[in-house]
């Protein structure tokens, strides 16, 4: 028998969760307090939809601002350490060592000072994601060809021209993978942040349910954390294969190189 | 704004070479002191001649291109170029390829060509044409729309060589710019340059490891020792052009090929 | 810049972030009750290292770090190993890595609150948990990034399959291994904190979060230079050691 593809296998294994998730609570193998029926969570959200499409726009106004910090001063943050040399030596070492601070320890101090509205979250996610941002966009900035340079230079560009025609369009896919990285991480600590102490958004629903016993509703916003999270992958390697479709066999390597040096195995611990 | 001068423009006046290198030195700054890198060397290059510089690995003479080229500021001596000196990039005085073809990958064919183009402002008409008829000169026609991940390795050298043909440059600098390419595209990339030498007239200056590409496609080959760099030897060399592959098997090719070798041996 | 002139340099730096955090709050240019002066906060955390409420709260954390490391580690690496050994598996699983690193785990904290409770227990499969992922894909690049032809050239002078495990792979790991237990722990470390922080009555990261409640800024900012200041030198010590076996790794 040949083997499925494993394309197939991993839907097979997705339509396996749901059904599972269907089953085995109506059995009552695994009490309904820990595992609400798919079609009870699925109810739950559609009756009380505006509730969530509410807490979902606070989530996304969050995450967006959050991005814009993360991505914005990450990106730039990073080029500017990872092209200068000066910079680099003198202060990656440094970013790469407090990479090691859980960041979320912090997040009462944000709440403290800022409250326990948008601000914090947006606070605390903005700095959550820009390191990794900053770390992965130095990391990428290097695996320019400075070959490249050289080329230019020959042909006479001055400076500014080498930087405007050259370096910025071979950043192109460094940045595609930063702005991918930071809005991963920024949903990430937005989830989080508004799980710990918020008034809004979709993780204080999770939280708010949770202490209310209402398995239900906690599952249903952890069904939507899930699917925006992973419709944001989903959107973000869209976008980015279509933006660098000239990338060669040697820029994915590089490219994978990338993901890799950054030290940044994964997007984030929570 | 500049339009692109053109190689009757860069006439020499008579007597005067294309390239005159007179007593250059170069050393490189190391933990242990300086590094002699290139010893006095003095060099003629005559208009129009394809001149190939040989020499064991190390010998400097990558270094000695990237002088000839304003990329590299030298210790000592003098570069002229047309009577008047090189100190930084003229890429219309002097066009250089590399051995990576660094062909920038976010543009096509026709883009890569025109950058040095769009990097002076000229009109845009003139500069299709102009890059229309290089990537048909180095025989490309229908390539142009292509990306680089789309295109062989010879035909990225194809490209990079219409890149440096672009700005119609007088004289043309090559660094071992078939070096990656396996041997039979070797064979074919040389032909073809002659073919596009032959029809341009540049003045060449080839840097390679190869013997045999340096007799097939010299009109003189000058002999690099080991570091630091010195000239050994200039050999004429005497076969007619236009060169055919039927040469390379003949007795005088072996003999030339022999004789670089020999002085190489003996300079390392 | 010579290697001393970065140093102090970075010396500086760090000299003149303290200066302010001290100066500025003191003369009222930033607002003291919202950051207190460094050395108020520093002068509190000689006071709580003190305090046996606090030592019992380090003890519990620590307990739960350990464990859930202990549990993930050979998890996350041996999941790993048939992952990458299994082309098969490879190709099904490793896409499913990518979208599990773009969820945010901290969303299944209530299941394992539902089943575990509130405690010890709960915590540490939490955070075995997250971590189990992460070393898992370090687990499968860490295989794969063992060279095919080590592997020929061993197979063909005979080699046995425990030779070529104990001799080639092993080696060829030993540097990621040594940076997947270092990352790992660190999101080891994150995820018992959001654990802590989110529902507990134990532990540091709890007292963290109750001190931020209660607007006790002195405590807060001195739990978490405390906090960094360990995980900081947890890291730097795995890097000494990283960078001592890995010689011969350009």
């Amino acid at each position: 028998m040949r083997r499925p593809a494993p394309a197939t296998v991993r839907w097979g294994l997705l339509a396996a969760i749901l059904l599972l998730w269907e089953l085995v609570p109506a059995t009552g193998i695994v009490p309904e307090l820990f595992l609400p029926s798919l079609s009870k969570t699925l109810t739950v959200l559609v009756e009380d939809h505006q509730t969530y499409f509410a807490a979902l726009l606070v989530t996304l106004y969050e995450v967006a601002f959050a991005m814009l910090i993360a991505c914005g001063a990450g990106i730039v943050a990073g080029a500017l350490v990872g092209g200068l040399t000066l910079l680099r030596n003198l202060l990656l070492p440094v970013f790469s060592s407090l990479y090691a601070v859980p960041i979320v320890i912090l997040y009462p101090v944000f709440t403290a000072w800022f409250g326990v509205g948008s601000q914090s979250k947006i606070a605390f996610a903005g700095i959550y994601a820009f390191f990794p941002v900053m770390l992965s966009t130095a990391a990428g900035i290097r695996t320019i060809d400075p070959q490249f340079i050289l080329a230019a230079r020959s042909m006479g560009a001055t400076l500014p021209q080498q930087i405007t025609r050259v370096i910025i369009p071979a950043s192109v896919p460094t940045v595609f993978t930063g702005l991918r990285l930071g809005g991963a991480l920024t949903i990430i600590g937005v989830v989080v942040s508004e799980m710990l102490t918020s008034a809004a958004g979709i993780g204080y629903l999770v939280t708010l349910n949770r202490t209310i016993l209402d398995s239900p509703r906690v599952f249903a916003a952890i069904l939507m954390i899930l699917v925006l999270a992973v419709a944001y992958y989903m959107l973000a390697r869209a976008v980015e294969r279509r933006m660098v479709v000239w990338q060669s066999a040697g820029r994915q390597q590089r490219a994978a190189a990338r993901d890799s040096a950054a030290g940044v195995p994964a997007p984030a611990a929570a | 704004m500049q339009h692109v001068a053109h190689v009757t423009e860069l006439h020499s006046r008579p007597g005067e070479a294309a390239i005159e290198v007179a007593h250059l030195s170069h050393a490189y700054a190391s933990a242990d002191g300086d590094v002699p890198a290139l010893d006095d060397i003095s060099m003629t290059v005559g208009v129009g001649r394809f001149v190939v510089i040989v020499g064991p690995s190390g010998c400097g003479k990558t270094s000695l291109l990237m002088m000839l080229a304003g990329l590299r500021a030298q210790r000592e001596g003098t570069i002229l170029c047309y009577g008047r000196p090189i100190r930084d990039p003229d890429p219309q005085r002097v066009g250089v390829i590399f051995q990576e073809a660094s062909l920038f990958p976010w543009l096509t064919a026709l883009d890569n060509i025109e950058f040095p183009l769009s990097l002076r402002g000229a009109p845009r008409e003139d500069r299709r044409r102009r890059t229309a008829a290089m990537l048909t000169l180095v025989g490309l026609d229908g390539f142009g729309a292509r990306y680089p991940h789309e295109l062989s390795g010879g035909m990225k050298q194809r490209v990079s060589i219409a890149r440096g043909l672009v700005q119609d440059p007088p004289v043309l600098l090559m660094d071992e710019p078939f070096a990656a390419l396996d041997e039979q595209t070797r064979m074919t990339m040389g032909h073809e340059l002659l073919r596009i030498w032959s029809a341009t007239r540049k003045t060449v200056v080839f840097v390679t490891h190869s013997l045999t590409e340096a007799v097939y496609l010299a009109d003189e080959v000058l002999v690099m020792s080991a570091r630091p760099g010195r000239i050994i030897d200039r050999i004429e060399i005497t076969l007619p052009r236009p060169r055919t592959y039927e040469m390379m098997a003949t007795d005088v090719f072996g003999r030339l090929r022999d004789r670089i070798w020999q002085q190489i041996r003996k300079a390392s | 810049m010579s290697r001393t002139q970065i140093i102090l340099t970075r010396l500086a730096l760090l000299a003149l972030v303290l200066g302010a955090w001290e100066l500025l709050p003191r003369n009222g240019v930033i607002n003291p009750l919202l950051l207190p002066p460094l050395g108020d906060v520093l002068t509190m955390l000689g006071e709580l290292l003190g305090r046996p409420q606090v030592h019992d709260a380090l003890a519990t954390t620590a307990a739960e770090v350990l464990v859930a490391f202990l549990i993930a580690v050979p998890l996350g690496a041996t999941i790993g190993v048939l992952i990458a050994e299994n082309d098969y598996l490879g190709d099904i699983f490793k896409p499913i890595l990518f979208y599990v690193f773009s969820v945010p785990k901290s969303i299944f904290l209530p299941m394992f609150i539902l089943v575990f409770g509130i405690g010890f227990q709960q915590k540490v499969a939490y955070a075995a948990f997250t971590t189990t992922f992460v070393v898992l894909m370090s687990a499968t690049a860490a295989v794969e990034s063992v060279r095919a032809d080590h592997v020929l050239v061993a197979r063909s002078y005979g080699a046995t399959r425990g030779q070529i495990l104990w001799r080639v792979y092993v080696p060829s790991m030993m540097p990621i291994l040594l940076e997947t237990l270092r990352i790992a722990m660190i999101f080891n470390f994150t995820g018992v904190m959001i654990a802590e922080m989110y529902a507990s009555r134990t532990g540091i990261g709890h007292l963290i979060a109750s001190w931020g409640e209660n607007f006790q800024m002195r405590q807060l900012f001195a739990g978490v230079i405390l906090l960094a200041t360990m995980a900081i030198l947890f890291n730097e010590a795995v890097r000494f050691l990283e960078a001592r076996c890995s010689t011969w790794r350009t």
